[in-house]
């Protein structure tokens, strides 16, 4: 199966469709559950709803009561799985080689991946979007239509504003009653920041945290265009300047940051993945998923 | 030169840069890795935008038209012309006009003394093909003219007005006098008053008494020096003496009246060309060939007059434009 390239995501908006191309070369789970496929003991029949798998559609039922039922396993998996979406202003940062790309999108379908592969393996799944200095919460469920509404969610997230600060970020995210794998994808451009806090103090109370860094490639490389001035999409009003004058300064700064937030994050064993965003989901998805097994 | 004002038109983008917006701040584009970068100063650039293109225009046009004004343009728009000086022989004329082949030609009246002249001063505005022919009395000029085309002078004399010169005679030899002044040819007639008038330009005192102080005339002329008291202080020119005083001027000698002819041509001579002029002298016909002279700095002023209303409506214009905008 051809891998799904970066430039591909940026033509369409339909993130199902995306997921269904990502994740068919992509078989395995994100944890190893305790009970493998979608549970073994049965517990009741549910009304089918769109999205449902086929195979879990009672045929013999259907041939009596001429209806579709799914058959809902016991218990499926006991870990929820947190989507974390970094959508300030910052993350509308656009890839400088692909048109149409920016950072948002694609941590919209990493995570999209990710929360239709809980679905699949029958985990409850969440999502916390962290913009415009509020916490927007999806609280987490299992089902077919969890992932409609996470999908939705991350349809219409616009990246806007600041991060919330420490407070908000404290009382957003509660999720503290269950073992819960934490996804976060962000850009990690502020360092130390309520973020940063928050993922180090869940992973404090042993939540598997699992960050993930985008960057652009022009970013890793100082490839920007010399000709605009800049602005700094959450801060004030400064202009910078661009050229190749100032890329090894560039640089050297952006090398320092990140291996700051790489040694704070290894410190407190938390691991990361940097992804540029013109890499191929499928690839930055299995790697970002082999992280955790690899711990 | 006018034409040099032509050389003040780049005054016109003063106005064009007035009125384009000055500076501008560039746009910035966000860049999330900024933070890496230096800090600079907001760059600010040029830009051309226009704003109020009308007042632009008039403004503009304003200033052309003075710089027209000033520069003093003349179009070339005459043809073919012949100038005919007042008082010529229609006949003549008619004639000399075949002969040069100029039938179509416009005709232009001008006072003779004028002629050459007013040629030269409004030489631009003959095309460079027309062809000038110059007809009637034209009086010689002191220099050759010049100009820049070829013009044709055929000059025909027509005989000088009569001119009359009232004299009053108080003599013993009155008879002496009145035959000098017979003697007098050309134009100038002498006609001798029996007593002076207001007319008078002449009184001969030729009596050994004082005159009466009120009588006036332009001239005196006396033979005994006594009986004017300015003669005392006098200049003398040869026999004769000369002096101004409250009658008019004084002229006394005395060897007059003249004894011989030579003498009296003398006085006559004299008293004509200080008094009435010397006679005119018609010019030779003859062709002008075009000489490399410069254009007469004096140009013609033909649009002055349409220029300087165009600027006083121009100027009102910008004005009520300009007062309105402000509102």
């Amino acid at each position: 199966m051809a891998q799904v390239s970066s430039a591909l995501l940026a033509h369409t908006t339909n993130l199902e469709l995306v997921i269904r191309h990502v994740l068919a070369g992509l078989g395995q789970g994100v944890h190893a559950g305790r009970e493998r496929g979608s549970g073994v003991e049965f517990s009741e029949y549910r009304a089918y709803a769109p999205g449902d798998e086929w195979r879990r559609v009672d045929w013999k039922l259907l041939a009596r009561a001429d209806r579709y039922y799914v058959r809902e396993a016991e218990r499926d998996s006991h870990v929820a799985v947190w989507l974390l979406l970094d959508a300030s202003a910052s993350m509308a940062e656009p890839s400088r080689s692909v048109p149409g790309l920016d950072k948002l999108a694609y941590a919209r379908t990493l995570l999209a991946c990710i929360g239709a592969i809980a679905q699949r393996q029958g985990d409850a799944f969440g999502l916390a979007v962290l913009a415009n200095g509020r916490v927007q919460l999806v609280p987490a469920a299992r089902g077919p239509r969890q992932l409609q509404r996470v999908l939705a969610k991350l349809q219409s997230v616009q990246a806007a504003g600041a991060l919330p600060d420490a407070d908000v970020l404290r009382s957003g995210l509660r999720f503290t009653q269950s073992p819960s794998l934490i996804f976060a994808a962000t850009d990690f451009l502020d360092w130390p920041s309520p973020l940063s806090e928050a993922l180090i103090r869940l992973r404090h109370m042993r939540h598997d945290v699992r960050a993930a860094c985008l960057q652009t490639e022009a970013e890793c490389t100082g490839g920007f265009d010399a000709g605009p001035a800049y602005r700094d999409p959450e801060r004030d009003a400064a202009v910078f300047r661009f050229g190749a004058d100032l890329r090894a300064g560039y640089l050297r700064n952006r090398e320092q940051h990140f291996d700051t937030v790489t040694a704070h994050l290894r410190a407190h064993d938390v691991p990361l993945v940097h992804v540029q965003i013109e890499q191929a989901p499928g690839e930055v998805l299995r790697n970002w998923l082999r992280q955790g097994g690899r711990r | 030169m006018n034409s040099l004002w032509w050389f003040a038109l780049p005054v016109l983008l003063l106005p064009i840069l007035w009125h384009r917006k000055k500076r501008v701040q560039a746009q910035a584009e966000p860049l999330a890795s900024a933070r890496f970068l230096p800090r600079t100063e907001p760059r600010q650039m040029r830009v051309w935008r226009w704003s109020d293109m009308l007042l632009l225009l008039l403004r503009c046009l304003l200033l052309a038209c003075a710089i027209a004004w000033l520069a003093d343009p003349v179009f070339p728009w005459r043809g073919d012309t012949v100038v005919v000086a007042g008082g010529t022989d229609a006949q003549w004329t008619e004639r000399e006009i075949k002969a040069a082949g100029l039938g179509e030609a416009d005709r232009l009246p001008l006072k003779a003394s004028e002629a050459l002249a007013w040629i030269g001063a409004h030489e631009r505005e003959f095309k460079p093909e027309a062809r000038l022919l110059v007809l009637g009395d034209i009086p010689m000029p002191a220099t050759l003219p010049q100009f820049r085309r070829p013009v044709l002078l055929r000059t025909l004399a027509t005989p000088a007005p009569r001119v009359d010169a009232h004299v009053a005679i108080f003599s013993t030899r009155a008879p002496q006098w009145r035959r000098l002044f017979a003697a007098l040819g050309g134009p100038l007639r002498v006609v001798v008053d029996e007593r002076p008038n207001p007319k008078t330009e002449l009184i001969v005192w030729d009596l050994p008494d004082a005159p009466p102080a009120t009588l006036r005339a332009p001239l005196w002329w006396t033979t005994d020096t006594a009986a004017f008291t300015e003669l005392a202080q006098s200049k003398a020119l040869g026999t004769m003496r000369y002096a101004d005083g409250p009658r008019g001027r004084v002229w006394a000698s005395t060897a007059w009246p003249p004894r011989d002819a030579a003498a009296a041509r003398a006085l006559l001579d004299t008293w004509r060309e200080l008094h009435y002029g010397p006679l005119p002298y018609t010019a030779p016909s003859q062709a002008f060939a075009a000489t490399h002279a410069a254009a007469r700095s004096q140009a013609s002023g033909a649009l002055r007059e349409f220029l300087m209303w165009a600027l006083a409506a121009l100027f009102a214009i910008e004005r009520i434009l300009t007062h309105a905008r402000r509102r």
